[in-house]
């Protein structure tokens, strides 16, 4: 038996590595971008999510919320999204709603209190599986157009596409940075209870401490990526128009887009009808 | 036609005494391919962030002079409309690499700048630099050869006439150096651009460059045609610069008076064919081949059994790097860890500290399994310094870096040890200061007395000698052979084949996940079929040894002088 | 002209910076799972030491929205957890939470002012999210003080979650790092970046009536985004009954949608897969 928890700690431990968090977030980032989501127009995808982002928050009918439920789960399935991310979507909507649930309890809710509850589940879940579709399923480059389309400023834009150039860098470094703690330094033991809360101490301490370099180390990286950009023209480009034009052009709208706007409707239609007959 | 003039220039960077730069006169004409020379701190950098104008547009300090690009006054015109005159690359390359996708970055500039056609300037760009069909790949699917292609290509994508590289080629294998220098000598030949390199590589400037300029103390000491340049041993040799080694033998030659002297040097091995033609071949009487192979009754060390290891990729299969690995390390052994960039010698060394876990058999470190021991534990008897060691660096002074591991430990008398490891390093007098303001020669040293604060029986090196200039290079080197009694068993994974001729014992092929050698100097390189596959480039001297005589294993200078009179 | 120019580099130097850190920062804290033991939520949520830090350095205008921007791009965006407009509520709380700290701090040898600096800017962005949060909740929960408990357990929880981010996270995770950092880094980060270090002469005056004022506004507008999304409640709620009453036109929804459907597949087919000719 403690063989077994041993067993299992271990693989969850290795699990969480940060090798598997890396990959999982290098997954998630640029792994899915031959998906039929990530083929879409993003102006379309996000005035898509517009509605399975907001409307949900506005409507009580379980029908209906299930009925967006179900939409936003195949979307979610065409995504390609990585397994980290659904894990953290379940435990998200979990936490939401699912502590609310047993603290009404506690201060004597009932049985009844579960609908409104399980409404507020749907919404949550909705909500998230709409914005994990196009935020996870869009490549980092189109989502990017696309917000600028709808008059984002520029400055997002660029955070997003930079943020996708450097967060292998980043982790990189903090991988090793991390791997010169664990291997120089000496985490306490972890046994028993004090034990495992002075070995959680010791890791907090380790990743605030190493800050310390990585903040030094970002710097010098900045600095040649400011001078970079200023050469590039990156501050011309920020306020011409004809820049941010040119951009756009590359944005199509094609019969896929219009198709799956229009699937949308369809099963949305669909759904009211069994609204109105129930 | 002069493409670039530096009139009188004097810089001085804001809160510096002196001046970096001091009445720098300089002309550079259009189609040049020049190699500024010199040693660290001489003001190259410096120069050529003045020839492109973030000197003074970025960098504020106090600047005097004039500089001319293409006529332009640098100090009347913005930054931008510059860069579409003279292009850089900078030596951290990859920093200046913004976008997540290939063809992406290298159009960037050209949408910038609101040019129509910027994917087809941008796909010109990749072309001419070799990244045709790469499009939409993500930066990070590149080498490091390849990167640094593509922030070429971003800087080409504006078609400037003017191209600037600071240190092209300090972290690649001899292929990838190749590779790049190939290209920028097709974008001067076929192009007409005029091509700046910051280099130290004596024997690609010998290959390459057109003209080699000295810079000395923030002057210019004197800019000379390459054959010229590479004659003149005695200025390039006060100037910590080491000329190629066949110059560096037949200058030798002549002031021993075995050369006649009114001849120009050989910078090249077909030079050096027709200089040495008149010497002749005495087989040295200790050679290695005669020596009887050791028997190997040392203990073992390390025993890599049966390991197969592979890395979760973001597409598809994972990518494997080992299959069944079988390999012994004894203990006492000086091993070269060998093969191009990618081949796997960064994963031996994390399986072998235990980072990496492998997907099957097992890895005995002193005959105890490596992944059931802790990492902490571990670090008693093997110890990895990084090939950034600025990753080293992980408090605010050197001395507190090196006392770390032993502090945490309660090892008796750290302080003491840490002094003593501090006046063996020669840091004494820079423990206060951050590993990381360091120059590159003393960072290296300070991440190396971190690696052996603990006294590990096994010291492994990743590329202990990338990015350094070759005095800097031959420093570590001295400080590598000082370590000795420190440390058992060394493992060194290295593009330099000089540090790999002149120290290893045991030098171990490593070529798509297999020890393809494994055997002593003589028989690795005397090996053609692994030359060739793997893309070792032996010490040129070692060529060039080759080319006169069949039997000459020579490795140093020295060595070259005594088989050949 | 030229020395504004080369300010503006700088500023773009400090975004880039915070927004690397602080956004590989909050990338892990989502996908690390979160301690519970009981009410008491550990976990390690805070690193806004970071972006405090570094609005103590440099200029805290361009830190603080870096710092929201990483946030936004790396945590939500990249792994697709977009809250829609809670997000909005979070940019605004932390800029404003991270300039407030950046400001008050005039010179970062003083370790007294910069304690109550970082204190003051966690505790300023902890009390804006809370007050959010409840309304947040109000107005998702249709009848919220219908349903028996509810309220209360809104209130209690989120009261207790205020206190226990501002004492445990605050203190261990705000406090304490920011405290560690500044000094170790005043004076050795800024030349990595071309500044010169920030003393009591060279700092941005104190904080005046217009930042109290700016900072106010920056509130409402985070309130009013919620605001916004509750008011436009009725006119769904329209829709739906619109829906409910009349089923035979959502009938005839479907059908056109359907239709739509077919059409577009039949044109995409004839046309292969090419932009739409409008």
């Amino acid at each position: 038996m403690t063989n077994m928890m041993k067993k299992l700690s271990e693989n969850i431990f290795d699990k969480l590595s940060m090798d598997f968090l890396r990959n999982q977030v290098l997954k998630n980032a640029y792994g899915n971008d031959d998906t039929v989501i990530a083929k879409l127009d993003p102006r379309i995808l996000l005035v898509w999510y517009l509605f399975f982002g907001l409307v949900p928050w506005f409507s009580n009918n379980i029908i209906f919320l299930g009925g967006c439920f179900l939409l936003v789960a195949v979307t979610t399935i065409l995504a390609k999204v990585a397994g980290l991310v659904l894990f953290l979507f379940l435990v998200g909507v979990f936490s939401q709603t699912g502590y609310l649930f047993l603290v009404s309890l506690f201060f004597g809710g009932n049985a009844e209190t579960i609908i409104p509850l399980l409404v507020l589940t749907l919404k949550v879940a909705t909500v998230s599986l709409a914005s994990i579709t196009v935020f996870s399923g869009l490549d980092p480059d189109r989502l990017s157009n696309g917000l600028m389309w709808f008059g984002c400023p520029e400055r997002l834009s660029f955070s997003i596409s930079y943020a996708y150039r450097i967060l292998p860098m980043l982790m990189e470094e903090f991988q090793n940075v991390l791997l010169s703690y664990r291997l120089r330094g000496k985490a306490p033991e972890s046994n028993g209870f004090i034990g495992k809360i002075k070995y959680l101490v010791y890791q907090i301490q380790v990743i605030i401490h190493s800050f310390y370099p990585l903040m030094l180390n970002t710097a010098k990286r900045s600095r040649t990526t400011v001078e970079a950009l200023e050469m590039r023209g990156y501050r011309y480009a920020a306020t011409n128009k004809e820049v941010k034009k040119m951009k756009l052009s590359a944005l199509k709208i094609t019969y896929d887009d219009l198709l799956f706007l229009a699937v949308s409707f369809l099963w949305m239609a669909i759904v009211a009808v069994v609204m109105s007959y129930m | 036609m002069n493409i670039l003039e530096v009139k009188d220039v004097t810089f001085t960077y804001p809160g510096a005494g002196i001046p970096t730069l001091r009445h720098v006169e300089l002309q550079i004409e259009k189609g040049d391919f020049i190699a500024i020379v010199g040693n660290n701190g001489c003001g190259k950098s410096t120069l050529c962030k003045v020839m492109n104008g973030l000197i003074p547009h970025f960098i504020t300090g106090d600047f005097e002079g004039t500089v001319l690009a293409d006529g332009i006054d640098t100090k009347t015109v913005e930054i931008g409309d510059l860069a579409k005159v003279v292009g850089y690359v900078y030596q951290d390359f990859e920093n200046q690499i913004v976008r997540p996708t290939v063809l992406d970055d290298a159009s960037y500039a050209c949408m910038n700048y609101a040019m129509p056609d910027y994917l087809d300037r941008g796909r010109q760009a990749l072309k001419d630099c070799g990244l045709e069909g790469r499009d939409d790949e993500y930066i990070w699917q590149l080498s490091g050869g390849q990167t640094h292609l593509l922030a070429l290509a971003g800087a080409v994508s504006l078609e400037p006439e003017v191209l600037i590289l600071d240190e092209p080629i300090a972290q690649l294998d001899p292929r990838h150096a190749d590779l790049i220098y190939g290209i920028l000598k097709d974008l001067n030949e076929r192009l007409g651009k005029t091509i700046i390199v910051i280099e130290h590589h004596t024997e690609y400037i010998a290959d390459y460059c057109k003209h080699v300029m000295l810079l000395k103390e923030g002057h210019v000491e004197w800019v000379l045609p390459t054959k010229e340049a590479l004659d003149r041993v005695e200025d390039l040799q006060a100037s910590n610069i080491f000329p190629p080694q066949v110059t560096l033998a037949a200058w030798r030659l002549q002031r021993q008076g075995r050369l006649p002297r009114e001849r120009m040097l050989p910078s090249t091995i077909s030079a050096g064919r027709e200089a040495f033609r008149n010497l002749t071949f005495v087989k040295p009487e200790t050679s290695e081949n005669t020596q009887e192979k050791e028997p190997q009754d040392k203990a073992v060390s390390v025993s890599f059994q049966d390991v197969s290891v592979s890395y979760r990729s973001v597409k598809g299969e994972p990518k494997k790097i080992y299959q069944h690995l079988n390999l012994d390390l004894h203990k006492g052994e000086k091993i070269a860890l060998i093969g191009s960039n990618g081949a796997g010698k960064s994963t031996m060394m994390k399986l072998m500290t235990g980072l990496i876990k492998p997907n099957e058999g097992r890895i005995f470190l002193k005959g105890a399994p490596v992944h059931e021991t802790k990492p902490e534990q571990l670090s008693k008897y093997i110890s990895l310094v990084y090939q950034n060691p600025e990753d080293m660096f992980i408090k605010d002074s050197i001395e507190a870096d090196i006392a770390y591991a032993m502090q945490v430990r309660e090892v008796e008398e750290w302080q003491e040890k840490t002094e003593a490891l501090l006046e063996r390093f020669r840091l004494t007098k820079l423990k206060d200061r951050d590993g990381r303001l360091l120059s590159g020669g003393q960072m290296r040293r300070a991440s190396l007395a971190i690696g052996v604060a603990l006294r590990p029986e096994i010291l492994l090196l990743d590329e202990p000698t990338a990015n350094l200039d070759i005095a800097t290079r031959k420093e570590i080197m001295r400080t590598l052979k000082d370590m000795e009694d420190v440390t058992d068993t060394v493992m060194i994974a290295t593009h330099d084949m000089q540090l790999v001729s002149e120290w290893a014992e045991r030098i171990i092929v490593l070529y798509q996940g297999n020890v393809i050698a494994d055997g002593s100097r003589n028989e690795i390189f005397g090996n053609k079929e692994v030359v060739e596959k793997v893309g070792i480039r032996p010490p040129e001297i070692f060529s060039m040894g080759k080319a006169l005589h069949d039997d000459a294993f020579c490795y140093t200078v020295d060595e070259f002088l005594q088989c050949f009179v | 002209m030229k020395k504004e120019q080369a300010t503006q580099s700088q500023k773009l130097m400090v975004f880039v910076l915070t927004m690397s850190l602080y956004g590989l920062a909050t990338l892990f804290t989502e996908l690390i799972p979160k301690f519970q033991i009981g009410l008491v939520e550990i976990s390690v949520e805070y690193f806004l030491f970071i972006p405090l830090v570094l609005a103590m350095l440099f200029d805290p205008l361009s830190a603080a929205l870096g710092a929201a921007t990483g946030e936004l791009v790396f945590s939500e965006i990249m792994l697709g957890q977009f809250g829609g407009l809670g997000e909005v509520e979070k940019f605004i709380t932390v800029t404003i939470g991270v300039y407030i700290a950046g400001r008050l701090v005039r010179n970062p040898g003083n370790r007294k002012m910069v304690g109550i600096a970082a204190f003051t800017g966690t505790a300023a962005q902890l009390l804006m999210g809370t007050l959010v949060d409840i309304l947040k909740v109000q107005f998702a929960v249709e009848d919220f003080e219908a349903v028996a408990g509810l309220p209360e357990s809104v209130f209690a929880t989120e009261g207790f979650a205020f206190l226990n981010d501002l004492l445990f996270s605050g203190f261990l995770f705000c406090l304490l790092p920011t405290l560690f950092l500044v000094p170790k880094l005043y004076g050795k980060i800024e030349p990595l970046l071309g500044m010169q270090p920030r003393t009591e002469s060279t700092a941005l005056p104190s904080i005046g009536g217009k930042m109290v004022i700016g900072c106010v506004i920056g509130f409402l507008c985070a309130v009013a985004a919620e605001f916004l999304a509750e008011s436009g409640f009725e006119l769904i709620s329209w829709e739906a009954e619109w829906a409910e009453s009349t089923g035979s036109i959502a009938v005839g929804m479907v059908a056109a949608a359907a239709i739509a459907v077919i059409v577009l597949v039949i044109l995409k087919k004839k046309a292969g897969d090419t932009q739409v000719q409008v």
